[in-house]
């Protein structure tokens, strides 16, 4: 659905994304993790048509957003919140969006209801709350009823309730077979939420997984005991995993918990414990972002 | 035209065009008694004062300059360029729409403006025992007002697209026809090319050049024309070849 491929921006002499590619599949909800400053702005703005690249491309279903026949009915963005006129009206800022991509009008008040901003349709965007003001930017990208989101740092000032609605919403769109790509800095939520994380760090790819693999990785070792330990370690060995013996009987094995109960099996050997420490997607960012010790 | 409807959504949807309407008001108001109560009673009868009188229907033309590069920069400033860029992202198509929208505006402006001097006008000469008389000599600036203000509603959207920010570009217009215009006046008659000369002299709306200091209507309107080609095209230019900001300025 999304593909980036080989993509640079610089300004001036910063290099804000470098040569970076990565592919976002259809029907999924795919992270898009990175320090401050890593990138993901950029990435998204460049993928978005609203920053030029220095070299490199980024396209929406095979083609430039730019080139797209009806851009807001195939991706629905979420940028800045701050990005209203305060003196416009919550319903007039859409009507005009409306009108600009040629869209029905009663779209309007469908993407108000979804949105729960009926009652405040009519009042200033000035006077709205920040989490009000996500809601009118959801609703804004859900006018063309489109197939991809794109969300950046869709969670920032929200409240924690803000916060359920947003994960929920996200939720159900990607469950009716939408395509959800989220920058975020909230990883917790991430976790939550997301199929595979794409994770870039100074510009550059450092990871893109699913959860799973990614958390896995950033597990420690799974514990096992048995008693005929010093077996299973041989047995592991000639698997080639990585596996060593803590204390008596009990192992630290650098392999999922599946792949240890079944070798064991096929080995006959008894396990009388077998329990796995999973690292969290907070363990393998950080992990994958660290800064080198000078 | 869905993103020209946009454009005019985008120009009513606020209060711009209100305060700007109420500004000129009270401006005219202002102008239009020191102007026609200090000429005495018998002058006033003169139909070239009656063409004075009703030519400063022309001040629409600077606030249609200032309406139209508003259009472009508060889009700036508030960050909703985003926005517009994403549902219209042809920026050529788009600053297209918002000439045609700002031409549109500034002509509707014009045209009220235009009938708010002639009211304002008639009231004064009725108060001072006098009437208007009205013809194609008198009326002529009224014309010369309405295709002013859309020749500046074009330089507008050029300058807002050039400088894009909201701040800057005002100042720029506001320090241009304060003191820029006046620098050129010391040029002589090369002055008369000036952007601000010459749209003055479309609102003065003479068929031939006067005094050397003004050129005649359509050789007028020919440079405020090339103007409006220049400031879009370096507008244009500058947003198709630049990032849009991710925040206001």
């Amino acid at each position: 659905m999304i593909e980036v491929e080989h993509l640079t921006k610089r300004f001036r002499r910063a290099t804000a994304v470098d040569d970076l590619s990565f592919s976002v599949p259809r029907g999924r909800i795919t992270g898009f993790l990175g320090p401050n400053g890593a990138g993901k702005t950029t990435t998204l703005r460049v993928l978005l048509g609203l920053a030029l690249p220095t070299s490199g491309r980024a396209s929406v279903a095979g083609r430039r957003y730019r080139e797209l026949d009806a851009p807001l009915k195939t991706v629905g963005a979420v940028l800045e919140a701050s990005n209203y006129h305060p003196a416009r009206s919550g319903r007039n800022h859409l009507r005009m969006l409306a009108t600009a991509a040629g869209i029905a009008p009663t779209r309007v008040q469908e993407v108000l209801a979804q949105v729960e901003l009926s009652a405040a349709a009519k009042r200033r965007v000035g006077t709205y709350s920040l989490g009000m003001r996500q809601r009118l930017s959801v609703a804004a990208a859900l006018l063309g009823e489109p197939e991809l989101l794109v969300l950046d740092e869709p969670a920032n000032g929200l409240d924690p309730e803000g916060i359920r609605w947003l994960r929920n919403f996200l939720r159900s769109f990607a469950g009716s077979g939408g395509t959800v790509f989220v920058s975020s800095h909230v990883l917790a939520e991430v976790s939550q939420l997301a199929d595979e994380v794409v994770i870039i760090h100074r510009g550059k790819l450092v990871a893109h997984q699913t959860v799973a693999e990614l958390t896995l990785q950033a597990a420690g070792a799974t514990r096992v005991r048995s008693p005929r330990a010093e077996e299973l370690l041989g047995r592991l060995r000639q698997a080639g995993i990585e596996a060593d013996a803590t204390d008596t009987g009990v192992l630290a094995v650098h392999a999922p918990p599946e792949r240890i109960g079944d070798l064991a099996a096929e080995a006959g050997i008894p396990l009388h414990e077998l329990v796995a420490d999973t690292g969290s997607l907070e363990e393998a960012f950080l992990e994958l972002t660290a800064e080198p010790r000078s | 035209m869905s993103a020209f409807r946009a454009e005019l959504l985008k120009a009513t949807t606020t209060r711009l065009l209100l305060w700007f309407g109420f500004g000129l008001l009270a401006f005219l108001l202002l102008v239009l008694s020191i102007h026609i109560g200090s000429h005495d009673p018998e002058s006033l009868r003169e139909p070239s004062t009656q063409r004075t009188t009703l030519g400063f229907a022309g001040l629409a033309a600077i606030v249609a300059v200032l309406i139209a590069s508003l259009l472009v920069t508060a889009e700036y400033a508030h960050g909703t360029i985003n926005q517009s860029f994403l549902a219209v992202p042809a920026r050529g198509r788009l600053l297209a729409a918002k000439l045609a929208a700002a031409v549109f505006v500034v002509f509707v402006f014009a045209v009220l403006t235009d009938a708010v001097t002639l009211v304002i006008a008639e009231l004064w000469y009725h108060g001072r025992g006098r009437s208007l008389h009205l013809d194609s000599y008198t009326l002529a600036p009224f014309l010369g007002a309405v295709g002013a203000s859309m020749l500046a509603g074009g330089i507008g959207v050029g300058l807002g697209a050039l400088i894009r920010r909201q701040t800057g570009t005002i100042v720029t217009i506001l320090l241009w026809l304060l003191i820029g215009e006046a620098v050129l006046s010391a040029a002589g008659d090369a002055a008369r090319f000036g952007p601000g000369h010459a749209l003055g002299a479309v609102v003065a709306a003479h068929r031939t050049s006067n005094a050397g200091d003004m050129l005649a209507v359509w050789p007028a309107v020919i440079v405020g024309l090339l103007y409006v080609v220049v400031f879009c095209g370096l507008g244009f230019l500058a947003v198709a070849g630049s990032d849009v900001p991710s925040s206001g300025d």
